[in-house]
């Protein structure tokens, strides 16, 4: 059966990868790259534990094949901080003790990062809806919605000062 | 009583909401977990057969094609593998042999140089099997009519508190016979009796279980895994191979959440078995999200039957209980639940004549195993909603009669028991002035009705009586502290209590600790399990030994090199002081190189390492037929939760709207994670209450999926849980501490149950409470027009 | 799902045409093996269940004008096969004139699933459970067809022969869905009742859509459209034809709510009863009614 040479920029850096057809964007993240900060929770759409910015759209990475992201971008959660420096969602989730397994985390995290992207004041019922794709079985959720609300006014306050 | 026992004045960092010292690196995605490591080309494969029976007798399996295709490495089925296998009774073989009991029984497997070619190798494989009636439900099992499950029954290895019936389905028998319940009855102003079949649930980690083995020439076992027991893990599988425990090395990096399942043996004897088959070579085994749900522990299904009494001023007088453990089709683990909930079957409740039969039961049905509670949300589900039931009968507030039946220090317990310093009765009052008891508030809706609910919860440890904990306290040469511990990070911010407590307890700032991860069975010191929410009384304890041993080595060694006494010294913020003195001293570097003598006149000290040791020495055996003893457990935690609820009468859809939960904690070694356990018990508390039931036909599964089986998301959490910390300190634990981590999900069910009932005046029954149940109960009752 | 679900996807071959001719070709010539691929989120499920043993999978979504969405006063609304679900929500002048369609598109899934979810991927999958089918059958949908005789058009209301079940032939591709102007005024309801608040696929669903229309008895037109109560997603004609001859009021909606009860045939599954479905159907489209009766503003 066919590879495919595919082309893509993942994190800001540019990748070549041989891929089959069959292989998934998340399957090529882990398997052949070791991002494994990308989890695989159901390998179903479900559980959102995958999620990765495809493009700047979140998307279960379980549900995409690895070849249909020929000349995309991708941002798993190892590009979310920049320099060292945590994006304001991953520094509001442990602020706010929304971590506690944190096998969801990586998930949740690109999920909150599109989200406030695409919606600058999220209200906690709005944060919710835009996690309803996210499984998390520690927290009870509380904690995620408290931090991403706290993370966007930081980041506001943040682009306020700038 | 008295609110709170303060423990002695907590050192930093005790008491303070420290930031996990596992969030960075969970945030940033750098945490391992078991899958994210990586072993090279060399990695074989494997993939399991299962029955697809519920039960049947294996009469042929032939392996020869899986054999011969290429890519297979090796093909293990039960003839390889004889010893049995089990924590508390060993009733499981590693593969069937003779056998199948459920489906998704492992025949066979297979390792393979790919996942597909495993696979592959597995449709290749041939069983022929005959049929056997089953049993699918644990009342009937427990009849003699019955089909018998386990016929050797008789000859399984047992601990000494198991009480198994040979000849019958109960694995385990557990009685309570305590005063003369007969007798209360005709004293009683009011009784209600009642049954409840709570079905079974999962854990739903959302890190599926997965494991990787590797045998060396020698025989020696190295096992990765998504693991909360790994010495547990050691213990059993070097026992079931015939090894020694030293040759079996498990390694067990950050879990993705556990809640249970995770603990004992399960998949990974498997993938152990199969590894020693092809020895030099790693062979990984990680369950899909459906078989998961299909052969991962389940938390067992059960029927209660409840009668309860009370005088006409609402005094609790008499109990009797029998329970129906669904077991399934190995109790190995679960025939602890049944005692846990035989000698808790009191309820936290003062009750002088109680009769209580609990029967571990096996069926046709997965493997029933520890989850959070441990037997408790199941039995609190029906026990709870009938102590509502009965306050009613007497025409009592459920509160009031709650304050006056509520286990208070120093009662007798139901195994005689004296019960210790207790905090319930605070966290009563506290949970129903939270949420405005006795104030009815207006629907949202017209539509819609509001009732609130309360219940009451304890738990204790259930563990063997001599679940031991051991750590380490090691000093490096800049003065910070590597914590060596057992017990695991699940997720409940284990590692962060340790880091607490060894800075407290050593006189180092926080962030000078270190925990040294991934636990290693060859480098870590033992821990029973991380289970039972016994971490931060058992290891902390561990860890505070150990942690005083380091301190007293230091001041041992700058009383020596000072010429001072020890008791004029301290450690402060990472330096050691003398009051007398008032000289100072950083533990850099003396630690490691000790401290040399003036005059070149040699050095005193040397590295400096703690070690510290925890093990319960007073917990005594239960007599077999009245189960009375002078100590069945450790302790107790006990609390309560309070809800809002919401019936839309249209569609039956029970929403919380609010919630409270208060737990007396002993003490908060962490606050703000003690809330996080809280709330996150409480939602998975709610989850089970409206959502989730693995819904069996015949021992098939219907829902082995997301898509079926449903939890809670984001958006079906109230927007508020209101967490009260309870501190009445325990005599034995770190800084007064006691776990907190099963008990948060223990009472919601009935809270829920008990605030439908007060919405809408129907107690719909079973749970999961979904928006059908609830909208069939309201047509029966002729509340809502079909 | 089966417990012998593959672990990971089964082995096949990602085709990725040209042009919609050759597509087309290539489907027709390896039918019973070969499958248009948009979205992939159903596809791929199935595929790792065992229930899909495709050989190919055809990448349609970068052709012709599938990545279109337009609209035009006179013509309507042209959604491609390829624009997803959330672009769909956020297009400003699908929550102008078809709002029904926007508020059918949230009710699916999870914001991140929707990224991939198309609306005609999920007509046709052709599921009775399809939450934005109702709304595409009463908005009047129409889809453009390429098979290997070139561009044809089906009506969406006779497109569905069963669970899973087109009209669809081999080497047909549906590359865009258009829907009529919408008349001025009109508004619309989905109720999904599923096991939670979100997210979960529908126990009962209910479309309704309404309008006002001088040519009707009653002065206004309502159609309403059921998703999991029969084998297809269901038009309730009954329904429309009892508010278009009975004067609108209380009475009207209730006794149109018994008919789409009536209509309905509803099944036990794991999901829900075959008689919870049924009271649900009658309850959920009543208030549906209303609902959208309040939106007409009165």
């Amino acid at each position: 059966m066919a590879n495919h040479r595919i082309t893509l920029k993942i994190n800001g850096e540019y990748e070549q990868v041989d891929v089959p057809s069959q292989m998934t964007l998340l399957q090529m993240l882990r398997d052949k790259l070791a991002f494994t900060g990308t989890k695989n929770g159901c390998n179903a759409g479900e559980c959102g534990a995958c999620t990765v910015l495809l493009n700047g759209e979140p998307v279960n990475s379980c549900m995409i094949l690895a070849v249909e992201c020929q000349g995309a971008e991708i941002v798993t959660v190892e590009g979310l901080a920049q320099d060292g420096v945590l994006d304001p969602v991953q520094q509001a989730i442990i602020d706010h003790g929304g971590v506690q397994c944190g096998f969801c985390t990586p998930g949740v995290l690109i999920s909150a990062r599109a989200l406030i992207n695409r919606n600058p004041h999220p209200t906690p019922d709005e944060i919710s809806e835009a996690l309803v794709g996210n499984l998390c079985r520690c927290t009870g959720y509380l904690r995620i919605v408290d931090a991403i609300q706290d993370a966007a006014a930081r980041q506001e306050s943040l682009a306020a000062r700038l | 009583m008295t609110s709170q026992i303060e423990a002695t004045s907590a050192p930093h960092p005790i008491g303070d909401s420290v930031r996990r010292v596992d969030a960075r690196e969970k945030v940033v995605g750098s945490a391992m977990f078991a899958d994210d490591l990586q072993f090279g080309a060399g990695l074989l494969y494997a993939r399991i057969k299962r029955s697809h029976l519920p039960h049947a007798l294996i009469k042929r399996i032939d392996t020869s094609k899986a054999r011969a295709l290429p890519g297979v490495k090796a093909v293990v089925t039960g003839e390889d593998y004889a010893g049995h296998i089990g924590l508390y009774l060993q009733d499981r073989f590693i593969f069937c042999r003779d056998r199948v009991r459920y489906v998704g029984d492992p025949v066979a497997g297979v390792a393979a140089v790919s996942e597909e070619i495993a696979e592959q190798a597995v449709e290749l494989i041939e069983v022929e099997y005959e049929p056997l009636p089953g049993v699918f439900d644990p009342e009937y099992g427990a009849s003699p009519e019955a089909p018998l499950l386990h016929p050797d029954l008789g000859q399984y290895e047992v601990a000494n508190f198991i009480f198994p019936e040979p000849g019958t389905n109960i694995s385990n028998h557990f009685r309570i016979r305590k005063g003369d319940v007969d007798a209360a009855w005709a004293q009683c102003a009011a009784i209600v009796e009642r049954k409840y079949r709570i079905p079974h649930v999962q854990h739903v980690p959302i890190e599926p279980h997965v494991a990787t083995a590797r045998v060396d020439e020698n025989g020696k076992v190295r096992l990765w895994g998504s693991s909360q027991s790994p010495f547990a893990q050691r213990n059993l599988i070097a026992k079931s191979l015939g090894l020694s425990q030293s040759d079996v090395q498990v390694i067990a990096p950050y879990v993705g959440g556990g809640f249970g399942c995770k603990a004992g043996v399960s998949m990974e004897a498997l993938a152990v078995a199969i590894a020693m088959k092809v020895k030099g070579r790693p062979v990984k085994l990680r369950l899909t999200r459906e078989e998961e749900f299909y052969t991962a522990f389940v938390r067992q299904g059960l029927v209660a039957y409840f009668k309860m009494g009370c005088d006409a001023q609402g005094r609790l007088l008499a109990m009797e209980n029998r329970f129906y453990w669904d077991g399934g089709a190995y109790t190995e683990y679960g025939v602890n639940i049944t005692r846990a909930a035989g000698y808790s079957s009191s309820g936290p409740y003062n009750v002088p004549n109680v009769k209580t039969d609990s029967y571990c039961v096996y069926t046709n049905h997965p493997v029933g195993g520890p989850m959070r509670g441990f037997g408790m949300p199941e039995m609190h589900a029906g026990l709870e909603q009938c102590i509502d039931e009965l306050a009613l009968a007497v025409h009592m507030d459920p509160v009031q009669f709650r304050k006056i039946n509520c286990i208070k220090t120093g009662d007798t317990l139901v195994t005689g028991m004296t019960m210790h310093a207790t905090g319930l009765s605070e966290c009563l009052t506290r949970a129903a002035e939270a949420i405005g008891w006795g104030r009815k508030e207006p629907p949202s809706a017209p539509n819609k009705r509001r009732g609130k609910g309360i219940a009451l919860m304890w738990k204790a440890p259930a563990m063997p009586p001599n679940a031991g904990s051991s750590a380490k306290v090691a000093l490096n040469e800049d003065g910070t502290v590597t914590v060596s511990v057992g017990g695991q990070e699940i997720g409940q911010g284990s590692f962060t209590i340790a880091a607490q407590m060894a800075a407290a307890a050593l006189g180092v700032p926080i962030d000078w600790v270190r925990v040294a991860t991934p636990l290693d069975t060859n480098y870590s010191p033992y821990e029973w399990q991380t289970v039972a929410s016994r971490l931060t009384w058992s290891m902390g304890n561990a860890i505070t030994a150990a942690a005083r041993d380091a301190r007293r080595q230091i001041l041992e060694m700058v009383a020596k090199a000072w010429n001072e006494n020890i008791e004029d010294l301290d450690i402060i913020d990472g330096k050691v002081i003398s009051y007398k003195s008032e000289e100072a001293i950083s533990l850099k570097n003396i630690v490691i190189y000790g401290i040399p003598l003036p005059n070149d006149q040699g050095w005193v000290g040397g590295p400096v390492l703690g070690r510290g040791s925890f093990m319960p020495t007073y917990v005594t055996g239960l007599d077999a037929e009245t189960g009375q003893g002078p100590r069945a457990v450790v302790h107790y935690t006990t609390g309560a939760q309070a809800v809002e609820v919401e019936v839309d009468m249209d569609t039956g859809r029970v929403r919380v709207l609010r919630g409270v939960a208060a737990f007396d904690v002993g003490k908060a070694i962490n606050p703000e994670m003690v809330r996080a356990q809280m709330e996150g018990g409480f939602v998975q508390g709610l989850s089970t209450a409206l959502f989730e039931s693995l819904q069996l036909k015949e021992g098939v599964l219907q829902n082995p999926s997301f898509v079926d089986y449903r939890i809670a998301t984001s958006t079906d959490v109230p927007p508020d849980i209101e967490t009260i910390i309870v501190e009445v300190a325990q005599d034995d634990g770190p800084w007064g501490a006691r776990g907190i981590g099963e008990h948060a999900m223990v009472p919601t069910i009935p809270a829920i149950a008990n605030a439908i009932y007060d919405a809408i005046g129907i107690r719909v029954g079973a749970p999961p409470y979904t928006s059908e149940k609830v909208y069939l109960a309201m047509l029966e009752a002729g509340l809502v027009e079909e | 799902m089966s417990i012998n679900a593959h672990p990971e996807l089964p082995e096949f071959d990602y085709v990725r045409p040209a042009t919609l001719m050759e597509a087309s070709r290539f489907l027709a010539e390896h039918a019973g093996e070969a499958r248009p691929l948009l979205g992939g989120t159903d596809i791929f499920v199935r595929m790792r269940d065992g229930f899909y043993h495709d050989k190919y999978l055809v990448d349609v979504k970068h052709l012709d004008s599938t990545d279109e969405l337009s609209y035009d006063p006179q013509r309507g609304l042209k959604l491609g096969a390829g624009v997803n679900m959330n672009r769909v929500m956020a297009s400003p002048m699908v929550q102008a004139h078809y709002a029904l369609l926007a508020e059918a598109c949230r009710s699916v899934a999870s914001y991140q699933l929707r990224t991939r979810a198309t609306i005609v991927g999920n007509i046709c999958n052709a599921s009775p459970a399809g939450d934005t089918i109702g709304a595409c059958l009463v908005l009047g949908g129409v889809l453009n067809v390429h098979g290997v005789g070139g561009y044809r058009q089906e009506p969406l209301a006779t497109f569905f022969r069963g669970p899973g079940k087109t009209v669809l032939q081999p080497g047909d591709i549906v590359t865009s869905i258009e829907f009529p102007p919408a008349p001025a005024g009109a508004a619309g309801v989905y109720i999904k009742l599923g096991r939670n608040t979100w997210s979960d696929l529908s126990i009962v669903g209910v479309t309704v859509y309404g309008y006002a229309d001088a040519g009707r008895a009653s002065g206004y037109r309502f159609q309403a459209a059921l998703a999991s109560v029969a084998p297809t997603p269901l038009l309730v004609p009954a329904l429309e034809e009892h508010l278009a001859s009975h004067p609108i009021n209380a009475e009207a909606f209730r006794q149109a709510a018994r008919l789409a009860q009536a209509a309905c045939s509803p099944i036990d599954d794991v999901r829900g009863s075959a008689r919870y479905r049924k009271a649900m159907v009658r309850t959920l489209t009543e208030k549906a009614l209303q609902m959208t009766w309040k939106k007409l503003g009165n």
